[in-house]
């Protein structure tokens, strides 16, 4: 095998010495591949990869956990992330020697700075954390991804766990905001912000504080589906309506009123006027339920037309809806009254 | 060079293009070397899609048939619960006897299991090699106390993906065994978010892809009734929205030709996929198309790959393209191998019926 083989394969050192031409390799058999008979989805292995993988077989095989097949199993995973035997053969060696787990807290996070998106190393870095019973690089090494991808999911998901497991929620909030400063539209941190706040508590205090910090979103970048799901999020965690708080309602029509027509405002308010008109109690704030009907087909009419025209079939199906809920919710209505009045006579009695 | 949304499904092309992933890779793609059998999956089912695999000639189905059965683990009864399919050889040594290591290593993995058999009920093969016995018991051992599934036994993270692939291969080889449906459904609930899509686990974002997870599971171990009517029409609302032109998977976030699949399956599941819209969905996914290799990439301009190929044509077959096969967006395959397994169902319910009388006589 020339030297010229190895030259084109950017995986490994320059340097790369095939296993099969190491001394300190010398005692140990290489294991070939057995690929059957009938091979579907060949892979073309290139020369190094048969070279690494045969000899990671040949140290699974005796199951021999050493130093060396520590190194090994290094290059292994630089060929194949995702291979998940040999992350799992790694650990088994770490344990087995009780070796310094710093070290391979440091590899894991090379590794996850060059496979962001590899969910084998993600893990293996969990694994190293719980046995460490340390996160404190946890938020840091986060971050570093999230400077490059605010959106990744991985980095997000070890983020929480780290924070949920070993409870660092304190500085959170702070980071949270920074990056909703960065982009507005970064759902990944608007539903970290919920997260955050579920531990933490939604007191009637902060509720109050996050409907504000949302509107003022909502007043910079109106057309923006992440900011208008958080305001929904804060409400459930309230009583549960859209017009639990007079500023809210008020915000959302003084948009209407300007001219605002996003989507998302739309649906607010369609959701709102909806909710509204099929409450059981009769407290309407002021709004005249058949007036309030009219305008929730009126909404979904114009979204169908003109607002949001991908989804007019989407639009055209909430109206029907809302229309046999209304027309039901009258009936009955109509039917309770005529009940009461029946009734009266007979508790005069 | 990229299609015009305007043009025709180059059939053929994408029917070829299948074709050469289930021969070689090259070796550039040897980090996939652990799931080969999830490329198979792609090839095959995107063939049955395509309503070409009579392409694959039937010495070619029983190769790929026996491949896939080469990678099932029937583990020993004392050992741990292992069943179920490696995704590849990448373990396997000539003459190699039960002691060595690397059959300790050799563990079933849901995904590969999900597909491996998906693969086989694809072909149209009668799954008489199945050890159903093991395979549900390998699933019920990666089941964790909070309901999710890790994908293998020892050493794999726990989410929603593996929640599904645990409900469609139960679905599919008829059998659940230990698996808890309530626990399952309860984690499902539990990830359901403010929102109302569902996340990877517990408080993560919404995402697309965990969503269809999710309902499907619900589906398949019908158990969607845990959902009121109105959390329902809010899930559907977030899948509607992630309409753009194609669909995104997350608020925000770029469209992607697999999102076709994933969202539009989910509505499917949840009868409102005619709420969306047809003509857009279809062209942004055509404006993917590589009309000269084949294939369809995740966005306009970035190429094709199996993934994206295979649920670009699922996303087109739900809009009535023509020339496309019909899925069974649960089981994410064809429903005429999804008829085909109904009727492997009735023969094993049959056989058990006559087991159990022949015990009554005993």
């Amino acid at each position: 095998m020339s030297a010229g083989d190895w030259s084109s394969d950017e995986d490994l050192a320059p340097d790369y010495v095939p296993y099969s031409e190491r001394r300190e390799w010398a005692d140990v058999t290489p294991l070939e591949q057995d690929d059957g008979q009938f091979p579907v989805v060949l892979i073309a292995y290139s020369e190094k990869f048969k070279d690494v993988y045969n000899y990671f077989r040949a140290i699974l095989s005796k199951e021999e956990k050493s130093l060396r097949a520590l190194e090994l199993t290094k290059d292994a995973l630089r060929l194949n992330a995702a291979n998940y035997t040999v992350w799992q053969y790694r650990r088994d060696i770490i344990h087995a020697l009780n070796l310094d787990l710093e070290n391979e807290l440091n590899y894991s996070e090379d590794v996850i700075i060059d496979n962001p998106k590899n969910y084998q190393v993600w893990h293996h870095r969990r694994v190293i954390v719980e046995w460490m019973n340390d996160a404190s690089k946890e938020l840091k090494l986060t971050e570093a991804v999230l400077m490059l991808d605010a959106k990744n999911y991985h980095a997000w998901q070890h983020r929480q766990w780290a924070i949920k497991t070993y409870n660092l929620f304190d500085d959170e909030l702070v980071y949270v905001d920074r990056l909703i400063s960065d982009d507005v539209r970064n759902n990944s941190a608007w539903n970290q912000r919920i997260f955050v706040l579920k531990h933490t508590g939604f007191t009637p205090e902060v509720l109050q504080r996050e409907i504000n910090y949302v509107m003022n979103r909502i007043r910079l970048v109106k057309n923006n589906e992440s900011t208008w799901n958080f305001l929904r999020g804060v409400l459930q965690e309230g009583d549960g309506t859209l017009d639990q708080y007079p500023e809210v309602v008020e915000f959302c029509e003084e948009l209407y009123a300007s001219g605002v027509r996003t989507p998302f405002l739309m649906s607010f308010l369609i959701d709102m006027y909806e909710e509204k008109c099929l409450r059981s109690d009769c407290d309407s704030d002021g709004y005249d339920k058949e007036d309030l009907s009219k305008k929730v087909l009126e909404y979904c009419k114009l979204m169908a037309t003109d607002y949001d025209k991908i989804r007019e079939k989407y639009w055209n199906y909430v109206a029907g809806n809302f229309k046999s809920q209304w027309t039901k919710s009258q009936q009955n209505a109509n039917k309770k009254s005529t009940e009461n009045a029946e009734q009266e006579p007979l508790s005069a009695v | 060079m990229m299609g015009n949304p305007q043009d025709e499904l180059h059939k053929e092309k994408h029917a070829k293009y299948f074709v050469r992933f289930l021969k070689l890779l090259p070796a550039r793609l040897s980090s996939h070397d652990s799931t080969r059998v999830t490329i198979a999956f792609f090839a095959v089912c995107g063939l049955d899609v395509l309503e070409s695999l009579d392409l694959l000639s039937d010495e070619t189905k029983k190769e790929i048939i026996d491949w896939v059965y080469s990678y099932q683990i029937v583990p020993s009864e004392t050992g741990p619960k292992t069943g179920g399919f490696v995704g590849s050889s990448t373990l396997n040594i000539t003459n190699s006897d039960a002691n060595c290591g690397t059959h300790r290593y050799k563990w079933g993995h849901l995904a590969m299991t999900y597909t491996g058999i998906a693969i086989l009920v694809t072909l149209g093969d009668d799954l008489s090699r199945l050890n159903r016995k093991a395979i549900v018991e390998g699933v019920a051992a990666v089941q964790r106390p909070d309901g999710s599934f890790s994908a293998t036994v020892e050493g794999s993270e726990h989410d929603m993906r593996f929640v599904y692939c645990a409900t469609a291969i139960c679905a599919m080889i008829d059998e659940w065994g230990d698996v808890n449906k309530e626990t399952l459904a309860q984690y499902i609930r539990n990830s359901l978010r403010y929102d109302y899509g569902v996340s990877q686990h517990f408080e993560m974002e919404s995402h697309g892809g965990t969503t269809y997870c999710a309902i499907a599971a619900l589906f398949l171990t019908d158990q969607l009734s845990i959902l009121t009517t109105k959390e329902i029409e809010k899930i559907k609302r977030w899948l509607v929205f992630r309409q753009v032109d194609g669909f995104n998977g997350r608020p925000n976030k770029p469209v992607d030709t697999c999102y076709s699949f994933w969202i539009g399956a989910t509505l499917k599941i949840l009868d409102a996929f005619e709420l969306t819209n047809y003509s857009e969905n279809r062209s942004y996914v055509m404006s993917t198309q590589n009309i000269v290799v084949g294939g369809f990439g995740k966005w306009t301009g970035s190429s094709a790959d199996p993934f994206h190929t295979y649920f670009s044509l699922c996303g087109l077959s739900f809009i009535n393209e023509r020339g496309l096969g019909k899925i069974m967006p649960s089981l994410n395959i064809s429903m005429r191998a999804y008829n085909q397994l109904k009727e492997r169902h009735k023969a094993w319910q049959l056989e058990n019926n006559f087991d159990e009388v022949r015990l009554d006589i005993d």
